[in-house]
């Protein structure tokens, strides 16, 4: 270093890169230019339509906080405006009967907003399907006919004042003053909201919206994540109704009724779910446009609702990606167009790449580490579905380092003791024990967090995402920061999503995926979703691989020399494998040890050699014609 | 108490009336309607306009109405639900809360919010059944619901059509393969549901007193609680759930009204919601959730 350097009035801000410098120069103007129109134009920005500014800010936020639940994570909520209702009422309460300032009750009406989105979707959310939303509609009804009517919350159905207090008695009365406050508050949200996107509360959010079960394969752990979600939507809504309270300085019941919330939910969906700037766009547009229209045409009042209610049913049924999800597709095609121009890029490679080898992640904690000779057992599992017994007294045993190969018919079982072995499908009977632990009572990602890894027929992958977010996703377990790291993206959660990235990086390259870094899985060939499906299997070094299948769509070249990176799987990578293949000369070929199953019980087990001549097998299975075939 | 009952199970029975329409959609479409009670509210406009603006007979408006609401049902099936017959069922529920909003607006922007009278469907002094004065449009709406239960319950079990229904529940493909029209079971439905929802308005609209945008909102969530009591796909299980539902709701009015807590029975119904998902999420008499 020079001296000149060290003398630099630019010491100690290096952190200040031109991007860095720009951005904050666009935030700045973004929070000072409205507010300062408004001063500086008193004219044009009367006092009333900066309130609507206010409110229309307000709403934003408000917007953020559905699209964080029903954008990401897929959970709809229809009493959405008593949660804004609660962080109104609190912030209420606080500045009006407590005479304190308005920074003191917004942060009161996030918290009280949250602890309410608890214990409302406590309940509903351990279950799957629709329960959420029916749950916050009987919520919203039941907080505007009666909590909201309180005397201690609205004098019976009178009203609370909210007061815009900044210190002691003096109220931010001049409306242009207290959007300054909205827009901070709008620009904080959304900071939060793009660091939930980047971190793995995002990402498992995303899964969780695509498919449960691969979800949890993933070790998410579904009910924890689909409450931590509705909880950060509730926080952010009682922002969103503490600042709608102070823009308008006076709320009772009515302000948050079920009108309300699904002019929220129509917001969201139409503006297009999961797109920030869009749903936040729609939130300004829907607020601030039927005032303009109203003003200048009075006979027009309300008839958003209705060209709303008219586009949220147009969308869902024609275009369910909303405004923005159509400007994407079409963005995507162009894309398409034009790489299928250059070259045929998306057309299936031929032959399976060599699968990643990577060293063992750091932060596997739930793992235990105990050199156990035999990685699986699993004994007299039976599994009943209504009159149908799928499985019954079925045992397998998988020793460390060794191809387990596991056929039979369709129908046979095969998927349903993968499953009972992942935890997906709850055994009536019978024991799983993985390295030496009894698993039979864990849930499905906590099986996952202990080093069982599987895929799934038809593609355990999220495929909306992208191949990047799929290999981060599959990492969840080792992404190990908590929620309020990865709320402010400290320095520690930012490491660790950097490390996660350079190993997701690592294991594409390792497959020549490279160009597909940044494509939806969904765009790609079955066969290369399959390929992407076991890399990212492999990405957290598994104690157990358990593959459903996985030859089934892939490419005949590909398909060709599964056997030796399977091969290459065990001998080389040294990982255990259990696999349910239908290709019978391969899996005799590759496998260490054979299980056959029929009509839910285990028929043989042996080696290759003798499952081949077995001649319950042969009859059942094989076929008289396939005899001598193999190996 | 026997007052409590007599009113709880007049009320629940028509609870039970919008629980069946979500159910029969439930189980026919995969499909959670959240319009269910609020294309009654739209409908009963329509009696409004009938009977109560152009004074032709109270039945004509009562007619009027569950015509209109089976015409919205089919309109809404034609126009959503059949070109989403692919769709995940989330979507075409996120499609109901679509043609919610539109009631709800449609009401509130054409009509607004001033209360409209309906008359009642008959007068007359009320009859005395266990030691409580029941009038009559309350013994006109149980006797309704009755009959209502006892054909659905018929129709469904003794007819080739309503059998159909029933096994296109169970499933789809199978039953498309012995025959049964997809889309004949669709309409069937949506239309059902339609009629329910402006039937349920009808009987309760004595109890409510005046008609205005959204005043059905408390009848379905009624109605909702009570499928789920009774199970999603349990359509005697909805009329088990309504009565349920009828009962607890009036025993809050009568033994918790000391507390003095405005709109107690809607806390009722949301803690009720609440145990239900919590202790049997299947409902009581619901097989697989």
């Amino acid at each position: 270093m020079t001296e000149e350097q060290t003398a630099s009035p630019w010491r100690g801000w290096g952190w200040l890169t031109p991007h860095r410098a720009n951005i904050a120069i666009v935030l700045i103007l973004f929070i000072a230019l409205p507010p300062l129109t408004a001063r500086a134009m008193p004219k044009w920005f009367t006092g009333t339509t900066t309130l609507v500014f206010c409110k229309a800010v307000a709403i934003a936020v408000a917007a953020i906080s559905l699209n964080l639940l029903l954008g990401y994570a897929g959970q709809i909520s229809l009493g959405h405006a008593a949660l804004l209702g609660f962080g109104a009422f609190t912030s209420g309460v606080v500045t009006s009967k407590y005479n304190l300032p308005m920074y003191v009750g917004i942060p009161a009406a996030a918290l009280i907003s949250a602890g309410v989105a608890f214990l409302v979707g406590l309940p509903a959310l351990r279950l799957r399907g629709l329960y959420l939303a029916m749950i916050t509609i009987a919520f919203g009804f039941a907080m505007q006919q009666s909590v909201f009517r309180t005397n201690y919350l609205s004098g019976g159905s009178a009203g609370i004042a909210l007061p815009r207090r900044v210190i002691n008695e003096n109220d931010l009365t001049n409306n242009a003053d207290f959007l300054v406050v909205a827009l901070v508050l709008l620009l904080i949200v959304w900071l939060i909201d793009v660091n939930v996107v980047r971190t793995k509360l995002g990402r498992a959010f995303k899964v969780i919206r695509e498919d449960e079960a691969v979800a949890q394969s993933f070790g998410v752990d579904v009910t924890r994540y689909k409450l931590t979600a509705f909880v950060l939507s509730g926080a952010i809504a009682g922002i969103g109704g503490a600042l709608y309270g102070h823009s308008v300085g006076f709320v009772n019941g009515e302000s948050f009724g079920l009108d309300s919330s699904l002019l929220l939910v129509i917001m969201v969906v139409v503006g297009g779910l999961g797109s920030r700037a869009a749903v936040v766009t729609a939130a300004l547009i829907f607020t601030i446009f039927p005032h303009v229209m109203e003003t200048l045409f009075p006979r027009l009042l309300g008839w958003h609702l209705i060209i709303g209610a008219l586009l949220l049913i147009f969308t869902v049924a024609r275009n369910p990606g909303g405004f923005a999800g159509a400007m994407h597709e079409a963005r995507e095609r162009a894309e398409k167009l034009r790489r299928r121009a250059e070259e045929d890029e998306i057309e299936d490679a031929g032959a399976l790449p060599k699968l990643p080898s990577l060293p063992r992640p750091a932060g596997l904690a739930d793992r235990p580490t105990a050199d156990v000779p035999i990685v699986l057992h699993a004994t007299d599992i039976s599994v009943r579905f209504g009159g149908l017994q799928a499985l019954s007294e079925a045992s397998i045993e998988v020793p460390r380092g060794k191809i387990i190969g596991l056929i039979g018919p369709n129908g046979a079982g095969k998927s349903t003791l993968f499953n009972a072995v992942s935890g997906l499908v709850r055994a009536e009977t019978g024991n799983v024990t993985f390295l030496g632990e009894d698993i039979t009572a864990l849930r499905p990602d906590e099986r996952a967090r202990r080093g069982i890894a599987r895929s799934f027929q038809n593609i355990g992958l999220a495929k909306s995402l992208t191949v990047l977010e799929n290999f981060l996703l599959a990492q969840h377990q080792v992404a190990t920061y908590g929620t309020g790291t990865a709320l402010l993206y400290s320095r520690r959660g930012a490491r660790i999503e950097r490390e996660l990235g350079d190993r997701a990086r690592e294991a594409v390259e390792a497959l020549d995926f490279t160009r597909f870094l940044d494509t939806p899985v969904r765009n790609l060939s079955h066969g290369q979703q399959r390929i992407v499906e076991i890399g990212c299997l492999l990405v957290t070094a598994p104690e157990l691989v358990m593959l459903d299948e996985p030859s089934a769509g892939m490419s005949p070249g590909a398909a060709e020399n599964l056997a030796v990176r399977l091969a290459d799987l065990r001998d080389e990578l040294g990982r255990t494998v259990l696999l349910i293949e239908h290709n019978v000369p391969m899996v005799l070929d590759v496998c260490d040890e054979v299980y056959v199953l029929d009509h839910g019980e285990m028929l043989a087990h042996g080696l290759p050699a003798e499952i081949a001549q077995h001649p319950e097998v042969i009859g059942a299975y094989l076929g008289a014609t396939t005899v001598g075939v193999a190996p | 108490m026997g007052q409590t009952f007599v009113v709880g199970f007049i009320h629940g029975g028509i609870y039970a009336l919008i629980a069946a329409g979500i159910v029969l959609v439930y189980k026919g479409s995969r499909v959670l309607n959240f319009a269910q009670a609020e294309v009654g509210t739209m409908a009963l406009y329509a009696t409004w306009w009938v009977s109560g603006s152009h004074h032709y007979p109270y039945i004509a408006g009562a007619l009027a109405a569950i015509a209109f609401a089976v015409l919205i049902g089919l309109a809404f099936e034609r126009v959503a639900v059949r070109p989403m017959t692919e769709a995940p069922r989330v979507t075409v529920a996120v499609a109901t809360i679509g043609l919610l909003s539109l009631a709800l607006a449609v009401e509130g922007v054409i009509f607004g919010p001033s209360p409209r009278r309906i008359p009642a469907p008959i007068s007359g002094t009320g009859v005395h059944i266990a030691g409580v004065i029941v009038s009559p449009s309350e013994l006109l709406a149980a006797a309704i619901v009755v009959i209502i239960a006892l054909a659905l319950s018929m129709f469904l079990r003794y007819t080739d059509f309503g059998l159909g229904v029933l096994a296109a529940a169970q499933d789809a493909t199978a039953a498309r393969l012995m025959g049964v029209s997809h889309r004949r079971v669709s309409v069937f439905i949506w239309g059902t549901a339609g009629a329910l929802s402006a039937i349920a308005g009808l009987l309760i609209m004595p109890t409510i007193g005046f008609l205005t945008p959204g005043a059905l909102a408390g009848l379905f969530i009624g109605g909702l609680t009570a499928a789920l009591v009774g199970g999603l796909n349990s359509l005697s299980g909805a009329f088990v759930g309504g009565f349920v539902v009828g009962v607890v709701e009036e025993l809050i009015k009568t033994q918790l009204v000391s507390l003095s807590v405005p709109g107690i029975t809607s806390l009722g119904l949301f803690a009720v919601i609440s145990a239900m998902l919590l202790l049997r999420p299947q409902g009581l008499l619901g097989g697989r959730a």
